[in-house]
């Protein structure tokens, strides 16, 4: 063959898809250009998991009074993802040089991924000068802060409360009023052995979901898996008392095991009055509660936590998502203002307490009058914020590092055997701190 | 490669136009002179232009990338072979490659020939029904993968699942921790690969069965084989490359397993039944470790190529049974 061999040809052509591929994957990064837009219409793009954020920023953006004295005209344009797939599109749009959301609401458990290598100030707005005139009075900052750098605002404080089904415990003789976890652990095994009925569960599905609820009582207790600066502190007593509370109720049955608090199975262990109370989130209500059994409406109540005999506090946390901007786009700064107006004024933090049910993120809000006055219905009209404010006022803090996601993997199979009997506390969370050690060694 | 035989005639000199003309081979151009020995490669080469974009470039970028660090961000950090030798000592990586190679093992062991039984089954004469069955069998495969989590998360619960519940009626007792129990969940992932992929398969044996002459078993049971020897002897050698390709197929495929450990138990408990694919997903897009990440992206491509080769000249893929 004359000219070009076949070899010849199969190469170039192997090496223009090579160039053509490979340069843009490998060198673009960052965000798109554009003119800043200062003023006027702006259409912020707003990526989240769930619904009811998408229902909140574009009732804020309609809300005349909220957005009075604002230069920007706002539409929202939502894009519903699962929660996981909105930091991973987000960062591999990043990478693609492609079209990045203004506003990313990014999972607690999913933060930690933008920690680490700098993503997180590549990628968002710092914070820092927004949340300053609120010092003190933001309640939970900690979790998406990257050295003290704030880069997200919560959504919802999501404090962990006790509800208990008041029917059931009337009928079972369970005081409503115990102080402590271990009094309630007592009643809860005798509930146990006479009507198999428990009062709390754990969870024994994804590790994710092990860690979380073994965090929470963790919380609680005054224990923490990492410190401010990012330093593994889960070999505690504070730990081990916490794990070997959680075996010791599963053994007695005081705690059910279940592998997902919001699915089927947990769906038909609260219809059948198997599952009597359970500590979680205040966002439970909705999402677990009022989703599984709606046919209870009236039935249930909610208290604070029982207090560890050893101390901590009569609240803890579990879940939220924080909002971040995305920098260095043309909607920026009116993303920045939408998210200010909507997270830190008080305007904003009722509309989304009644467009979505998330709590305020501000202290000064337990105590505004028109939330102290709401009663919900499916609470059987319990006044809430008696509750919630006597717990957003012992909040425990909660820190996260870049291995959060290495540990949760890595603790959560070792948690699960504790849990199962198979080995003590002490050694499941010996176990898990080594592989961890191991593991973010590299 | 032959020259063609026929060549063109050269044309003649024409004196009306001739400064338009060639005046010899030579000064024509590279395209006239070349077409016809080109022409073949141009027709093929949108293939390989593909091949070359989404096989080739993928692989090369892949080997790149794991050789290097990168979290997504920024320029990737060349390390080496870092990466390869860090999954050398990670006992991560080498449970999610214990658990692949059990359920590789598995399927060729038994979900295969459960399809090749199947498929005898449905290829019986005056069966009734059989288009139903056919349908109940492959059902699986294209039921939404959200739906057979949530089914299957109901079935293995220890408390409320459909099994304990069947055992301990039938048994008398039911208290299996299908989905909490490391072992137990290894053997709940594999009963999910098999009721997903039996059915599947069972289309590929029910398609060569049909393909069998008639004839040999007429003569093998003039012979005097039974309805056992006529399967040995007749059946499986019939299915020779039919098996085969089954088996490379599901060998590979099965290797890359990610969908049933994912949807059923998420890897866990604790990473009892993580696959190799499902660590990869966990490196890359749980804990932005591209590169490394990559790096068992490449020794899962390798072990699979070999395996794959390897089986291939044993079973005899692509070669003449003549």
């Amino acid at each position: 063959m004359n000219g070009m061999s076949r070899r010849s040809l199969l190469r170039a052509a192997t090496g223009a898809g090579l160039g053509a591929l490979a340069l843009p994957g490998l060198t673009a990064c960052g965000s798109s250009s554009g003119r800043t837009v200062s003023s006027g219409r702006v259409d912020v793009s707003l990526w989240t998991h769930d619904p009811g954020y998408i229902k909140t920023f574009q009732a804020a953006a309609g809300d005349k009074a909220l957005m009075q004295g604002s230069r920007f005209d706002y539409r929202v344009k939502a894009t519903n993802a699962a929660g996981s797939d909105v930091v991973t599109r987000t960062i591999a749009q990043a990478v693609a040089g492609g079209n990045t959301p203004d506003l990313a609401g990014v999972i607690v458990d999913q933060f930690p991924r933008v920690m680490g290598s700098a993503i997180a100030e590549n990628l968002f707005v710092d914070l820092s000068d927004t949340v300053r005139p609120f010092e003190g009075e933001l309640l939970k900052l900690a979790p998406y802060s990257v050295d003290k750098i704030p880069y997200g605002l919560d959504s919802d404080n999501s404090i962990t409360v006790l509800y208990y089904r008041q029917d059931l415990f009337a009928k079972y003789g369970i005081p409503e009023d115990l102080d402590t976890w271990q009094d309630l652990a007592r009643v809860g095994a005798r509930v146990y052995d006479q009507h198999k009925v428990s009062l709390g569960m754990v969870s024994t599905g994804d590790n994710g979901a092990i860690v979380n609820g073994f965090l929470q009582f963790l919380l609680q207790r005054g224990g923490g898996i990492f410190d401010a600066s990012g330093e593994l502190v889960l070999d505690s007593a504070e730990a081990v008392e916490v794990l070997e509370f959680m075996a010791q109720g599963v053994r007695s049955g005081f705690l059910m095991s279940l592998p997902d608090p919001y699915g089927a199975v947990c769906g038909a262990a609260l219809k059948s009055g198997r599952l009597a109370a359970a500590a979680m989130p205040n966002w439970y209500n909705v999402y677990g509660l009022q989703a599984n059994a709606p046919e209870d409406k009236g039935k249930w109540r909610m208290r604070t936590l029982p207090r560890f005999a050893g101390g901590g506090h009569v609240a803890s946390i579990l879940g939220g998502t924080a909002f971040c901007v995305v920098k260095g786009k043309p909607n920026t700064e009116a993303a920045l203002e939408l998210l200010r107006r909507v997270y830190l004024t008080r305007e904003g933090q009722l509309l989304r307490y009644h467009s979505g049910g998330f709590l305020p993120t501000l202290k000064s809000l337990y105590d505004d009058p028109e939330l102290t006055s709401v009663a919900d219905d499916y609470l059987g009209g319990q006044r809430v914020f008696d509750v919630y404010r006597a717990a957003a006022a012992d909040l425990p803090l909660y820190y996260q590092a870049p291995g959060m996601q290495f540990l949760s993997d890595l603790l959560g199979g070792h948690i699960l055997q504790a849990l199962q009997g198979k080995t003590s506390a002490a050694a499941a969370l010996k176990a898990g701190i080594r592989d961890y050690r191991q593991q973010v060694k590299r | 490669m032959t020259r063609p035989v026929a060549t063109p005639a050269r044309p003649e000199p024409s004196t009306a136009r001739p400064a338009k003309q060639p005046a010899n081979l030579a000064e024509r151009s590279w395209w006239s002179r070349n077409q016809r020995s080109l022409a073949p490669y141009v027709f093929v080469s949108p293939f390989y232009l593909l091949y070359g974009l989404f096989l080739l470039v993928p692989i090369l970028v892949g080997f790149y990338l794991s050789c290097t660090e990168w979290a997504g961000l920024g320029t990737p950090r060349w390390v080496g072979l870092r990466n390869y030798r860090d999954l050398l000592t990670d006992q991560s990586f080498w449970a999610a490659m214990g658990n692949t190679a059990l359920y590789v093992l598995f399927t060729l062991c038994v979900v295969v020939p459960a399809a090749l039984l199947i498929a005898q089954a449905l290829n019986a004469r005056g069966l009734r029904g059989r288009d139903m069955f056919r349908m109940t069998y492959f059902m699986p495969v294209v039921i939404s993968p959200i739906v057979i989590s949530v089914v299957f998360g109901l079935i293995f619960d220890k408390d409320y699942g459909l099994v304990n519940a069947t055992l301990q009626a039938v048994f008398g007792f039911g208290g299996v921790d299908w989905l909490g129990d490391p072992a137990w969940a290894r053997v709940s992932v594999v009963i999910l690969v098999l009721w997903r992929w039996t059915g599947y398969l069972t289309i590929f044996f029910l398609a060569g069965l049909q393909n069998v002459p008639r004839e040999l078993y007429e003569a093998a049971a003039i012979d005097g084989a039974g309805p056992v020897r006529r399967f040995w002897d007749v059946t499986l050698p019939a299915l020779r490359p039919v098996t085969a390709f089954v088996a490379v197929t599901v060998l590979v495929n099965t290797a890359q397993i990610f969908d049933e450990p994912f949807l059923l138990t998420q890897g866990g408990p604790g990473e009892s039944t993580l696959s190799v694919a499902m660590f990869v997903f966990r490196a890359g897009f749980q804990r932005q470790q591209l590169g490394y990440a990559a790096a068992a992206g490449v020794i899962l491509f390798v072990v699979v190529f070999v395996l794959g080769q390897l089986a291939m000249r044993a079973l005899g893929v692509g070669r003449s049974t003549r």
